[in-house]
């Protein structure tokens, strides 16, 4: 038992190593957007009512394709300063983070706001956004 | 004047020229008078023909327009340039005059309601037709006379406006307070716009289509003059209530239609406007490029 200790000691070590390693690896790629850490609480949580319809990824990749695709390429890894969507820290948003950003835009960094388009459209690029993964 | 026409014409071509195929489907507001917080994507140029059919008692009825480029400087500021003209007919057709206007949006966040400052320069002829926002005590009456009379009259005027906007399940809300003053030393005029828009549908459809309820929007607009510092009032002015349809094309074209009807005796009795506007998607980019 006792020799069993030491390498189970050893590989619960780490494990915690790696995942505060991939924790921080996180932390770090949410800090290259920081409009992230801009989400309130209350909106971070929230659910997109669109979840696992796959009808609201085609729509969403349609309206993806009218709006967004200018700025962030055909194939949403971004361009100039727009975002790259399928990066680490966008795709570990929360949806309620996505649907935030969509509706408030981050106009001093040259996004606009989204908040023309009726909510449940942006539900739908969240959609096709998460689908990106 | 000349000079200025030219450069209009040689922005639209332009415009033609660089982004033929570049679509792009905007976020409009399908108002005509009233402007909503949303403002053009930063470098994206959208071109827009708006004529203007008015009946005219008293006179001849015209057919007037505007030529408009709304360029989004930045996400949070749009520049918009406009070709005023009109032919009245039985009479003339003739150049009004131009107008540059800048909106700003102050709050980087949306809020419940969501404040835009608005500036604008006019050099237009006492025959402009446009009206594109109605001041003071702008009457019907004041288009009557001959455009030989009315073209002799040159104003220049700033104007400006606070407009507030909110978007709430779908429908967008705007209210615009208008403040306009003749460089020449005439007192300050009021007036307002106001409107309200939704689309057919929320949702969008999961393929392209052009004819979906969710490529229209219906909504309506208010507007009309409050008067003058020295007598605000709503009375002695016009006002009209203007029901609106707008179709919006996936390929970057927005249609509207719009018949304006007159609310008391000093408004003309039907002013229908129609318009076209194409968006031109990264024009910034593509200009800046020709030039490196």
């Amino acid at each position: 038992m006792s020799r069993l200790l030491l390498p189970a000691s050893l590989l619960l070590i780490s494990l915690i190593a790696v995942t505060g390693a991939a924790r921080q690896q996180a932390v770090a790629e949410r800090h290259v957007h920081p409009e992230l850490a801009q989400v309130p609480a209350e909106t971070r949580d929230r659910k997109n009512p669109y979840e696992g319809q796959a009808d609201a990824v085609l729509a969403g990749g349609k309206l993806y394709r009218q709006h967004c695709a200018e700025c962030h390429g055909n194939d949403a890894r971004g361009m100039g300063r727009a975002v790259n969507l399928r990066s680490r820290a966008v795709q570990d948003a929360t949806p309620g983070e996505l649907a935030w950003i969509l509706r408030n835009g981050n106009l001093a960094a040259g996004m606009p706001s989204w908040s023309g388009l009726p909510e449940q459209r942006r539900w739908q690029i969240v959609s096709y956004i998460k689908s990106l993964r | 004047m000349r000079a200025t026409i030219r450069c209009g014409l040689m922005l639209a071509f332009a415009a033609m020229f660089i982004g033929i195929s570049l679509p792009v489907a905007a976020q409009e507001s399908p108002y005509f008078v009233t402007y909503s917080h949303h403002l053009e994507q930063p470098g994206n140029l959208d071109v827009e023909f708006n004529p203007v059919i008015g009946t005219q008692r008293g006179g001849n009825n015209y057919l007037a327009g505007t030529t408009e480029f709304e360029y989004g400087v930045r996400a949070w500021w749009t520049t918009e340039f406009y070709l005023d003209s009109q032919s009245t007919f039985g009479d003339s057709t003739l150049f009004a005059g131009f107008r540059w206007e800048n909106r700003f949006r102050p709050l980087m966040r949306e809020h419940w309601i969501n404040p835009v400052l608005y500036v604008e320069y006019e050099n237009l002829g006492g025959a402009d037709k446009a009206m594109i926002e109605v001041v003071g005590f702008d009457n019907e009456s004041d288009f009557a006379p001959r455009n030989s009379e009315l073209r002799g009259e040159t104003k220049h005027e700033l104007e400006t406006k606070l407009i507030l906007s909110s978007d709430f399940k779908g429908w967008n809300i705007s209210e615009n307070f208008i403040a306009e003053k003749n460089l020449s030393g005439e007192p300050w005029e009021f007036g307002y716009a106001a409107g309200a828009s939704r689309p057919f549908r929320l949702e969008a459809t999961p393929r392209p289509c052009n004819f979906c309820r969710e490529n229209f929007l219906a909504g309506i607009e208010f507007y009309g003059g409050l008067g003058t510092a020295k007598n605000f009032t709503t009375s002695g002015t016009s006002h009209y209530a203007a029901p609106i349809l707008g179709w919006q094309l996936p390929s970057g074209v927005t249609l509207r239609v719009s018949p304006g009807f007159g609310l008391n005796q000093n408004s003309h009795r039907l002013v229908l406007r129609w318009g076209i506007s194409y968006e031109i998607a990264g024009f910034g980019r593509r200009l800046r490029r020709l030039f490196r």
